[in-house]
Formats: structure tokens, C-alpha cells, sequence
């Protein structure tokens, strides 16, 4: 089964497969704060999407495709076109380089962030696994 | 000289042996081709007899140098390079320093200094609003450098003045001694400390009151806001200004880059305690910068533990070198380690790398108790780091056989195999199996393993990324040749960096930095050109190193870097330094058997004159 990129299932399945992952667990064990992902339209898409991910202690609290990005408080936002977040799911692009490369756009407390780089990886890893399906595809 | 806009227009000539001083004007063709810095040193010392020079000797030219940035509005650009042979490598040495010396020393009338010459008795340079004078420094001898500095203000009674100095380990020679400013400010790498101790010359204190003629003032005013703008918007920046260059230890950590006991581990429980963001947390008074930079990395800490209530630092070279390199996790230990080098006048790096090579030794049985006066040499001890420190300052000891740095310690036990170092400059806390690239500048970089050459780590992390000129941002375990030509081009790049000079955390696009050389010069220059200068000042440092015997066969890394780590961030990765270093040779014009510069480069770069001693 795939999922669409951005919808609802998706990021609901990232949540599912990040409480599975024992290396996520691990290098997140401490941290606090949710993510709301916000895909901006591009070529590839032509909506904005908003996409929160509910995150702590190693565990993701759920995920779910929001109307507005204040529809739930969260502790941090990162934008970008769906074209560059395609390239982060597919691997082509990494999300540290994207952000220092202003690709991806990070609002929120960056000290308390710096601290946790293998638990971002880990995040990117399992959008991964996620099967994803295309809007066009 | 009139007209030479972006520069103050003289060098000072110091004879320390004939006690003279005389100033020359700035020749406008060079300073157009070399701009400044380890660039201008570079075609400088270029003509002097290369190949008969002691790095110990009189004759060794110890050369002070700003930039046209330096002292502007520009930001980030308040830096002076020291170059000079190396007492430690015996080859080309260069280490730049931040703070306000650079700067002052503009105000002060002069672009550099060219100090040949040994005193006979100890002295220190006085540069006070274009008055020169030698002063007896016979009072100073045994002062630490926080110590000097502020004997030196005293003396003078004006708290403005600038003071770059050395402390016990130029005094006592120690082979990597570093020069020391501004406090805890320092040009630590490759022995300038030791050069000036060999000259007896213990510091040179600046004080000046002029302003670097620009050639636009108006448009300058805008560029440097723009480039303001441009670092208050980068998010490398803020993390810098926020946890210092320390706040990398956690990314470096999940790279594989930063290294850990001796370079021998890939993974290490202790990293952790030595995160940056946690220093921040727990141990940072303030951030402090260098003239007009508002990135401010510079730490200003405490380690009440030692009875430290304010120190400079530590950044993350020192973290690694005497943190995760020695196994040690207690971030107070570091902290006062780092103190200690910076009291001492210590580069951290090579005295970090130097322990951690005894203590491999020992571990290994080659080096025993009898020769370690006693000491037990070991991964993960604070204290006798610290007792290392105090015995390496004065050569005491076991300290005298570490204050000829790794490479000689491995030769003197036979296994020069297990030193750290690249044409004897010990490595980095940036690990080429975590970035290949780095593998580029280690092998090619003009003073042996330097990161500061071509911070290939920088690229591959989006820190910097100059697509127009080739330099983009890529797969840090790519080894193609392609990379090795990346690599190259970021080494040109750093070459020009190192001449401006402009510090390597402020990264704007290259159109505003040939737009702001432009400005403060008046010359009319592209990005292009920018790289041009930057390639030609790489390969004269490359002919300089020709005539100390450097050639392709030293362009090679420690077999330690070519064999992989079991676990952690590398992956278990080696970079391919044959295939890497092909694509660098062939984007430098370099010959990839002899490793020189081929004539049509030369001649390309208009090296021809410069490039032969007179
Ligand atoms: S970033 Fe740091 S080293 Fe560079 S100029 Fe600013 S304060 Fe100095």
C-alpha cells in the first residue's frame, strides 16, 4: 500500500513507523516538541499543506494534516516547496544541508534542535520507508 | 602610496639583529595579484632563499600581514595572518588570527611587517601611532600571555593598545607554540610563536589611530550591509553566534567527523558531555567577537571546578583535541586545558594530537613509565593532561620529547606510521572518512593537515555553497574525481579567504565579496577573477613548498585515515585519496606525478617571476 504525499495517511504512517524504530527511540530519548511540516505549492503541487507531527521522548504522540498551521500549537515549523521535500523523502537531498542551504526554512528554538541532529536523521530515514505516491503519479 | 586604495600603503622592515626599522611602500601589482594576507606574506617570502633557511634561524622571515578588508566595515574581516617557515613542519606556515590586532595595526599606518633577525637580548615591538621601537622584554620573560598582554598595556598606560605575544612555549621553543591576542585570540597553528622565540622577540604591541582609505565609501557602506544581512539571516551563523564553533560537536558527532582516542574509534559514550549546546547551557558568560563581526563565536566561560571564573573559549578544535581525542568527557577539564594552551601560548591542536599519540604509545607498550617520568599515560585522564600541558610549556621532562610534536615523537620511538600528520602538521578534528573531501585538503594544503585550507566539511553540510563557481554542495562519501575538483576550487577559495582576509564563518555570496573588494580597491573584479587570485596564491605557496622538498610523494595521508572505523558516523567509509587527488591535480594545473605546478599554470597565474627566489 502507498500513501500520497502530503495527505492525512502519510504522515499518520511516518508517526506509525517512527514508534517502531528503536534507533529513533534512542537518539530522541529526551526530546520535546512538535513539528509542523508546511509544504509550500510549486510545479509539483499546487496547494499548500500543513502537516503536524506530534513528537516526545522518543516517541511520536501522532501525525495529522492540519487546515491551518495554528490549528495546534507546535514548537517548531519548517518550510519548504513540495519539490524540495520530494528530494528530502527520496533521499536526494539532506535535510541539514537543505536548511543551511535556505531550502528549507526552520522557525523555532534552533539551540534546543542543534543538540538532536541523529534524531532528525533518524526522522528522515523513516520518511523513507514510507511508500509514497506522488501527486501526478 | 597615493592612490592605493584599500590599503594603508606601507609595510614596516624590523632587523631585530641590527636593531633597525624602515618602511616601504606597498608594490600595487603585487598587492593586486596576492591581495593580502597569507597571500601577500606568501609572495613575499617567495624571495627570499628558500631552501637555505632554519625555521630556527635569523634568517627566517617572520612576516605580519592584514588585507584590504581588514579594519573596514566589512564584516568579519578584523584578522592578521602570521606566516613564516615552520619550526614544526619545516616547510610553508601560516596561521591567522582574529580579535583587533589586524585591524590595529591599520590604524597604525602599516598593511605588515617583515621581522627578520634575532635579537640578543629578548624584546617586543612597539608600534604606537607610527613611532617604532624595540623595547627590552627582559621583565617579561616567564610571563603567560594574559600576563604580557596586560604588562604591555600597562607599560604603554593605554588599554587600547593591542598585543600579540608568546607565552612559555615560544620561550622555550616548543615546535608549536602559538601567538597569542586580544586575550584568549590566537594564531596558533603551525609554530609563528615559536618563530617569534626564536627571534627572541616575546610580543608586538600596536596602537594607531588612522582610517583604510576606501575607494567608494558610499557603496562599500551598502555592500558590507548587505553582507551584514545576508550572516544575520543564515542559519549557520546563528547557530555559530549562539554555541559558538563548539555548537557543531553534536552534528560533528553524527557525521563521524569529530574524532575520538587518537582518531582510532568511531564511536565514544562521551561526545555527548562534550556538546557545545550543553557548554552554552552551563558554562558560557558571553559571546565575544572580533572587530566588527556579528557572529561573535568567541566564548568567554567558566570552569569554577579549576577556580576559573573567566576564560576565552574553548571552540570545537579544542574540544576535540583535548576532549573526545584524549577520551576526556569533563567539559571543566576542557575548559581549563584550553585555558592552560592559551596561558601557555599552545596550539591546542597539535598539543591535543601529540598527548593522544604518547598515550596510544603507551597503550601500545612503546612508550614506558621511565620515559613518561613516572606517569602513567592514558586515554580519559584530566589531570595528567593538564601536568602534560605545564610540562610541554618548558619542555620539562617527557614535555621536552612532545614539544617536537607527533611526528617527531613517532620517529624517535620508530614508527612514524602512527603519527596524526600531514607533511608533520598534526590533523584536525575533522575526519576525511567522514567528509572525503577533506582528504583533498589534508593531502594538498600548502601547511600540511590543515581544515582552514579548504573546509570541504563546510561544503558538504550546505554551509557553504558557491554554485556559480563550481563549488556546490554534494554526497559527503562521493570520491570521484569531480570532488577532488570541488575540493580544489575550495582550496582556491580559502586561499583567497586567507588573503582578504576574511574569517570563514562569514559566507556571503561571491558576487557581494568581489563587489566589497571592488568598493575598498577600486578594482573592477568578478567572481572569477576572485578565484583566479585564489588559484594563483595556492600554487605560489605550492612552489614555495617545492624548494623545502614537497612533492607528490608527500601529498599523502596516515595510514590511521585508510582504514575504516567499525562504527559510528563515517560508516565505515575510507576516501579514495588516488582517485580524489587526480581530479585536484588536474583542476589546479598541478602535475599529478611530480606534484608541481605545470608551466602553463604558472604562466597562467603570471607566476613566472614570483615563483623563482631571488
Ligand atoms: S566569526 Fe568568530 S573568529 Fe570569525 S571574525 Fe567573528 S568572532 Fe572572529
Amino acid at each position: 500500500m502507498s500513501f500520497r504525499f502530503p495527505s492525512n495517511e502519510w504522515i499518520v504512517e511516518l508517526s506509525r513507523l517512527l514508534n517502531e524504530s528503536p534507533s529513533y527511540e534512542s537518539s530522541a530519548k529526551d526530546w520535546e516538541g512538535d513539528f509542523v511540516f508546511v509544504v509550500e505549492p510549486d510545479d509539483g503541487f499546487a496547494e499548500t499543506a500543513y502537516l503536524y507531527l506530534g513528537l516526545r521522548h522518543g516517541k511520536s504522540t501522532g501525525g495529522a494534516l492540519l487546515a491551518a498551521p495554528d490549528e495546534r500549537p507546535t514548537e517548531y515549523r519548517i518550510s519548504a516547496p513540495f519539490g524540495v521535500w520530494r528530494k528530502v523523502i527520496e533521499g536526494e537531498l539532506d535535510p541539514i544541508q537543505g536548511m543551511m542551504m535556505r531550502k528549507l526554512k526552520l522557525d523555532g528554538n534552533l539551540m534546543k534542535i542543534m543538540r538532536y541532529p541523529k534524531a532528525a536523521k533518524e526522522i528522515v530515514s523513516c520518511c523513507a520507508d514510507v511508500p509514497t505516491m506522488w501527486p501526478g503519479n | 602610496m597615493a592612490n592605493l586604495h584599500g590599503y594603508a600603503g606601507r609595510i614596516l622592515y624590523v632587523d631585530l639583529g641590527a636593531e633597525t626599522a624602515h618602511e616601504e611602500p606597498i608594490d600595487g601589482e603585487l598587492a593586486e595579484a596576492f591581495l593580502g594576507g597569507s597571500g601577500l606574506a606568501a609572495a613575499l617570502i617567495a624571495r627570499t632563499r628558500l631552501s637555505e633557511i632554519d625555521p630556527l634561524g635569523p634568517e627566517n622571515p617572520l612576516v605580519l600581514m592584514t588585507g584590504p578588508l581588514v579594519g573596514t566595515e566589512m564584516p568579519s574581516a578584523g584578522r592578521l595572518s602570521l606566516c613564516a617557515l615552520s619550526p614544526l613542519t619545516g616547510i610553508w606556515g601560516e596561521s591567522n588570527t582574529g580579535g583587533f590586532l589586524g585591524p590595529e595595526l591599520r590604524f597604525s599606518g602599516y598593511d605588515g611587517i617583515v621581522v627578520t633577525g634575532r635579537a640578543s637580548e629578548p624584546v617586543w615591538l612597539s608600534i604606537v601611532d607610527g613611532n617604532v621601537e624595540l623595547r627590552d622584554a627582559e621583565s617579561l620573560m616567564g610571563l603567560d600571555t594574559y600576563e604580557t598582554q596586560e604588562a604591555i598595556r600597562q607599560e604603554l598606560g593605554d588599554d587600547k593598545t593591542r598585543v600579540g605575544c608568546i607565552g612559555r612555549a615560544g620561550e622555550h621553543l616548543v615546535r608549536y607554540a602559538a601567538v597569542m591576542n586580544d586575550h584568549g585570540r590566537a594564531a596558533g597553528r603551525t609554530g609563528m610563536g615559536t618563530v617569534m622565540g626564536a627571534k627572541h622577540l616575546k610580543a608586538i604591541a600596536v596602537r594607531g589611530r588612522e582610517t583604510v582609505p576606501i575607494a567608494d565609501l558610499q557603496g562599500f557602506a551598502r555592500i558590507t550591509a548587505a553582507v551584514r544581512e545576508h550572516s544575520r539571516e543564515e542559519i549557520a551563523t546563528q547557530a555559530i553566534r549562539m554555541a559558538g564553533t563548539a555548537g557543531y560537536v553534536d552534528m560533528a558527532t553524527m557525521y563521524g567527523d569529530l574524532p575520538f582516542r587518537h582518531f582510532r574509534t568511531g564511536e565514544w559514550d562521551g561526545a555527548d558531555r562534550l556538546s557545545g549546546v550543553r557548554m552554552t547551557e552551563e558554562y558560557l558568560l558571553r559571546g565575544r567577537a572580533c572587530h566588527r563581526c556579528p557572529i561573535a563565536c568567541g566564548r568567554e566561560t567558566r570552569a569554577p571546578v579549576y577556580g576559573l571564573d573567566r576564560v576565552d573559549g574553548p571552540e570545537y578544535e579544542t574540544l576535540g583535541a583535548l576532549g573526545s581525542l584524549l577520551a576526556i568527557d569533563d567539559l571543566e577539564a576542557v575548559i581549563a586545558a584550553g585555558h592552560l594552551c592559551n596561558r601557555h601560548g599552545l596550539d591546542t591542536i597539535s598539543t591535543g594530537v601529540t598527548i593522544a599519540l604518547a598515550c596510544e604509545l603507551a597503550e601500545r607498550g612503546i612508550l614506558n613509565r621511565a620515559t613518561a617520568d613516572g606517569l602513567t599515560l592514558r586515554f580519559g585522564d584530566a589531570v595528567l593532561l593538564h601536568g602534560l600541558i605545564e610540562k610541554i610549556a618548558v619542555r620539562e621532562g617527557i614535555g621536552d620529547l612532545l614539544a617536537d610534536g607527533s611526528a617527531a615523537l613517532a620517529d624517535h620511538f620508530g614508527v612514524p606510521e602512527l603519527a596524526a600528520t600531514v607533511k608533520r602538521l598534526e590533523m584536525p578534528m575533522h575526519d576525511p572518512r567522514a567528509f572525503g573531501g577533506m582528504a583533498v585538503t589534508y593531502a594538498l594544503s600548502p601547511r600540511g593537515a590543515c581544515h582552514m585550507q579548504g573546509d570541504m566539511y563546510s561544503v558538504d553540510t550546505g554551509q557553504v555553497a558557491l554554485e556559480e563557481l563550481g563549488i556546490a554542495p554534494g554526497d559527503r562519501f562521493d570520491a570521484s574525481e569531480g570532488k577532488g575538483r570541488i575540493a580544489a576550487r575550495q582550496m582556491a577559495w580559502r586561499s583567497l579567504y586567507n588573503a582578504m582576509i576574511l574569517c570563514q564563518f562569514q559566507n556571503p555570496p561571491a558576487e557581494r565579496i568581489a563587489e566589497a573588494l571592488g568598493a575598498a580597491t577600486g578594482w573592477d573584479l568578478a567572481p572569477a577573477d576572485l578565484m583566479t587570485i585564489g588559484h594563483r596564491i595556492l600554487t605560489l605557496k605550492r612552489t614555495i613548498n617545492a624548494h623545502r622538498g614537497v612533492d607528490a610523494s608527500s601529498d599523502a595521508l596516515p595510514p590511521t585515515f585508510l582504514s575504516p572505523l567499525e562504527a559510528g558516523g563515517t560508516l565505515g567509509n575510507v576516501p579514495d585519496v588516488d582517485r580524489l587527488l587526480a581530479g585536484a591535480y588536474g583542476e589546479l594545473g598541478w602535475n599529478p606525478r611530480t606534484g608541481q605546478p605545470e608551466n602553463p599554470t604558472l604562466a597562467r597565474l603570471g607566476l613566472g617571476r614570483a615563483a623563482e627566489p631571488e
